[in-house]
This record gives C-alpha cells, sequence and structure tokens, in this order.
C-alpha cells in the first residue's frame, strides 16, 4: 500500500501549490524530460546528489585524520580490505534509508516519530543532536588543522564554516543547495592526489600489506581503531540526511535505480579517497616519523616534512575540504531532523523566512560547535577523536529503525528488502552494536581500574 | 505513489533543462502535473498511520535503547577521565 493509501481523506481535485512544490516540480520536470528522451547521463546527473553528498560527507575532517593517523601508526595493512568492507556496509544501510525516503517522500524521523510514536522519534533525533554537535566541532577543528597549515587562526575556521552555511542557504532551492555542495565534495579527491604522491616513496605492496605493525597493539586499541572506523563510514546523521534529502530532492520510486548508482558511486569514491588518507598518513611510518609530537593536529605538517610541501598542502586543503562539506551536510541532517520532528516546514526548496525552525537549526548547531573550538583550552582533538566512537556506539538503535523502515510493507509496498538485503542489515547491526559496546565496555572498565 | 504512471515516462507539460521556472500562480496544472500526488506539501503534511508493534519487539527495542544509553555513558565517563 502507498502513503496516499494510507490517508484518511481524499486530496482536493486541484492540491493548493506551495513554493516548495513549485520549486519541486521544476527539478522533476527536467527529469521527466530526460527520461522521455532517453538521455541517460542527463538523467543521471539530475538523479545524484544525496548518496553522493552523505558518503563523501561522511569522508569528513575526523575521518580523515583518522585514516592518516592510522596509516601512520599501523599501516596498511588492516585498513585497506577494511575501508571497502565498510563502505559496502555503508551502502546497503543508505540504500535502505534513499528506497523509503523516494518511495514515501518523507524523512527518517518524521516516519520515526509517526510510525512507532513520539518516544522513539524524539530519542532519534536527541541521538542525532548530540552525535551532529560533537561531530561539527570535530569538523571546526579538521578545518583549523588546515587553516594552521597556513599560517591562519581558529577566527578564519569559524568564518569560512558559518559563511559556507549561511552562502548555501540562501538559494533557497534544494537544487542549488546540492550542486555547491556535490561541488565543493568533489575536492575529497585531494587525498587521492596526495597518495598518488606518496606512493613511490611506499615500500613494496606486500610489506605495505603487512599486520606486523598491529602485533603490538592491545585488545583496546583494536576496538578502538574498529569503532572509531565503523564511526568514519556510518553514522546516524547519514541516515537522516539520505532519507530527508532524497524526498526534498523529489526523488519517486522510478528513480531507486539512479537513486542507487548514486550512493554506490558515493561509497567507491569515499572508500578511494579514504584509503587515499591512510596512504598518505603511511608515508610518516615507512619514513619512521610516527605521528608522536604531531598527535594529528600537525598531520599536513608532519607530511610536507617527510614526502615533500606539495603533499602537505593537498593534505590541509583536503582537510578544509572534508571539514566544509560535513558542517554542510551535518548541519542539513540536523536542520530536517528538528523540521520533522516539530512538524513544520523542511526542505530547502522555501526561502528561510518561510521555514525558520529548518534554517535556525542549520544555522544554530553549526553556530554552537563554532562557539566551542573558540574556548581556549577545550579538548579539542579528544573531541575529535572520540566522536566517531560515541557515533557508532548510538547506531544500533538507528540501524533497527531503518531495517523496520524499509520491512514496511504497508508503508512503502513492493519496494520492501528482499531477504539478502535483511540478512546483510541484520549482520551489520550486530558487528556495529558489538564493535560499540566492546569498546565502551572494554574502555569504561580499564578506566575504573577494574581490568588492566 | 509507487504505481503512478508517469513514472516511466514524461509528463505532459514537463518544463525543459533550459526553461525559465514557471511562476506561482500561473500554469499551476504543470507544475502539478510534475509531481506525484503523495509528494505535493499538502498531502506530506498527512501523519502516516501508527504501526502495532508486538511487546517482544518493544522490549526488545527499550533493551537495546536502554543498552546504547549505558555504553554511550560509558564512552563519554571514560572521555572525561582520561582528558
Amino acid at each position: 500500500m502507498s502513503t496516499s493509501e494510507l490517508s484518511p481523506a481524499p486530496l482536493p481535485l486541484r492540491p493548493r501549490l506551495t513554493d516548495e512544490d513549485a520549486a519541486r516540480s521544476e527539478d522533476r520536470g527536467r527529469v521527466y524530460e530526460a527520461r522521455r528522451q532517453h538521455k541517460r547521463w542527463r538523467l543521471l546527473w539530475l538523479l545524484v546528489g544525496p548518496g553522493l553528498l552523505a558518503m563523501l560527507g561522511e569522508n569528513d575532517g575526523p575521518s580523515m585524520i583518522a585514516y592518516a593517523s592510522d596509516g601512520a601508526q599501523y599501516g596498511l595493512g588492516l585498513f585497506v580490505p577494511l575501508i571497502p568492507l565498510l563502505f559496502v556496509m555503508a551502502y546497503v544501510v543508505q540504500e535502505m534509508c534513499m528506497r523509503v525516503g523516494a518511495v514515501t517522500h518523507r524523512g527518517y524521523g518524521e516516519l520515526v516519530l509517526q510510525r512507532y510514536g513520539k518516544v522513539w522519534g524524539w530519542f532519534g533525533a536527541g541521538d542525532l543532536c548530540l552525535t551532529n554537535l560533537i561531530t561539527l566541532v570535530a569538523e571546526f577543528v579538521a578545518i583549523r588543522v588546515g587553516l594552521a597549515y597556513f599560517h591562519l587562526g581558529a577566527g578564519v575556521a569559524v568564518a569560512l564554516g558559518l559563511t559556507l552555511v549561511l552562502f548555501t542557504l540562501s538559494g533557497g532551492r534544494y537544487w542549488r543547495w546540492e550542486r555547491t555542495v556535490l561541488g565543493l565534495a568533489m575536492f575529497n579527491g585531494l587525498f587521492l592526489v596526495a597518495a598518488i604522491l606518496v606512493g613511490p616513496q611506499l615500500p613494496s605492496v606486500s610489506s605495505s600489506l603487512s599486520l606486523g605493525s598491529l602485533e603490538h597493539a592491545g585488545a583496546n586499541t583494536l576496538l578502538l581503531l574498529l569503532a572509531s572506523t565503523i564511526g568514519a563510514t556510518v553514522t546516524p546523521w547519514m541516515i537522516f540526511f539520505q532519507q530527508s534529502a532524497s524526498a526534498d530532492k523529489g526523488m519517486t520510486p522510478a528513480d531507486v535505480g539512479h537513486g542507487r548508482y548514486d550512493t554506490a558511486l558515493g561509497a567507491v569514491l569515499a572508500a578511494i579517497f579514504g584509503i587515499g588518507a591512510l596512504v598518505a598518513g603511511a608515508a610518516l611510518m615507512y619514513h619512521g616519523a610516527g605521528i608522536e609530537g604531531f598527535a594529528g593536529a600537525g598531520f599536513p605538517a608532519a607530511l610536507a616534512n617527510v614526502s615533500g610541501g606539495a603533499v602537505g598542502t593537498l593534505f590541509a586543503l583536503g582537510l578544509i575540504e572534508a571539514g566544509a562539506v560535513a558542517i554542510l551536510t551535518i548541519s542539513a541532517s540536523t536542520a530536517y531532523a528538528a523540521g520533522e520532528c516539530v512538524g513544520v516546514s523542511h526542505s530547502f526548496n522555501t526561502s528561510p523566512r518561510n521555514v525558520s525552525v529548518f534554517h535556525a537549526a542549520n544555522v544554530g548547531v553549526a553556530l554552537i560547535a563554532a562557539v566551542v573550538i573558540l574556548i581556549p583550552g577545550a579538548p579539542l582533538l579528544s573531541i575529535a577523536l572520540n566522536a566517531n566512537v560515541l557515533a557508532t556506539v548510538l547506531l544500533p538503535v538507528s540501524l533497527v529503525f531503518v531495517l523496520a523502515l524499509a520491512n514496511d510493507r504497508e508503508l512503502i509496498g513492493e519496494w520492501v528488502n528482499k531477504r539478502s538485503t535483511n540478512v546483510v542489515g541484520i549482520l551489520v547491526i550486530g558487528f556495529v552494536g558489538l564493535a560499540g559496546a566492546a569498546y565502551g565496555i572494554d574502555s569504561f572498565l580499564q578506566t575504573v581500574d577494574l581490568i588492566s | 505513489m509507487a504505481d503512478d504512471a508517469r513514472n516511466g515516462g514524461a509528463a505532459p507539460g514537463a518544463t525543459g533543462a533550459a526553461d525559465p521556472p514557471l511562476p506561482i500562480g500561473l500554469g499551476e496544472d504543470e507544475l502539478i502535473m510534475n509531481l506525484e500526488r503523495d509528494q505535493l506539501v499538502l498531502e506530506t503534511l498527512r501523519p502516516v498511520p501508527r504501526a502495532v508493534l508486538s511487546r517482544r519487539a518493544l522490549l526488545g527495542l527499550w533493551a537495546l535503547r536502554v543498552f546504547s544509553i549505558l555504553v554511550s555513558a560509558m564512552v563519554i565517563y571514560t572521555f572525561i577521565a582520561r582528558l
């Protein structure tokens, strides 16, 4: 049964159109025209966006620092296979979100709240706000780290981040917002260029892929690596963002195929660029430099020392891009969730004065995070490194609702999950839940001296 | 709507890529035809009906919820203690 069939009363013959409808209709007109004329590439161009942005947005500042740090400390062995595997996992989750958003035209927060009750809706929104706020602080830290390479301070990082949020909001159209952020997100490829420049400096493939450097890592370190790497690929904000953005873009069931291409392309690019950051970081290990004394904050400078100024510059610019794109997408996910849970308009297709809650949440959450990084002595690096872990710990509940919505035949009819998708989905929930819980409990017991 | 006939083909009156935007209030028929009915803002304002969860499903959800809050508290405590 489709959503309209669930509605209690029929629509009037000629429904009243809002400016949001008009803007979305114009975008849909282009899609219908491209489909009618069998312009395959144009159709793909028109329909890509939410998947690419979710995946490349998750290749954010803390994630790229974490990948580079992993490469610098432990080499490539564990992570070269792990990163693509985690992005396959991310694809499974995000495809479900896109499908539900395209079929129901509603966001994740809205559906959970209406279908399963306010308690679960607000719990989800609460998790999202907490993890988003912490992650946004980490994004500003990443921009600050990148700018520090060019001798620019925290004030510039704050100004840059907030200006971007305000600038992208000012268009009053989803399409403009999406294309602007997509254009910025392509610069995530700078990490790949950095890796290509570093590549010849690394030893042979077989020794690069050795797991030897992990032999001396303790169980807690391995769990931390696993939890933070999972948190670098699948997070609550991606779930909220892709489903809401798919609905805001105006995707329909006919676009699900292209939505899958979009999500898969995003996952492949994000995995490649993530491995790029890993390889660039690994240069430090193979030059015997390590990250002691740099501890993430001086990564671009450290890379410049061992691999040349070009690599350092590319890495610094990459961090600025990664932080900036993530600020835009994460703020957007907060705004979608706020609008959906409060029950007011939540779309980029309306002017700021008509969607005050949506735009206030979008700017407000970025503003709060920006203020935090200006506090003298704030433990910014610790926040950045723990952001991914907290996201991993809170993720399983959100994933359960994603799976529930994607199996809700009353809601999405024939578009429900296949049995194989459910099996993979359950495995993903189990894996994420176990990794997050194992690290959380192990670290806590060590901190309170119950285990050594 | 999932079974909308327009999904596989062109919408009559669809605007081309180079066309100027249609002003609101004018050409509303064309604007409406580009959208599925359940895509209209008016329609998305109607809430979907509540799902009925079994007692076991609810219990499982609450167990997972409480567990995730406890583990989050442990992560936050560890983070603060290690500052």
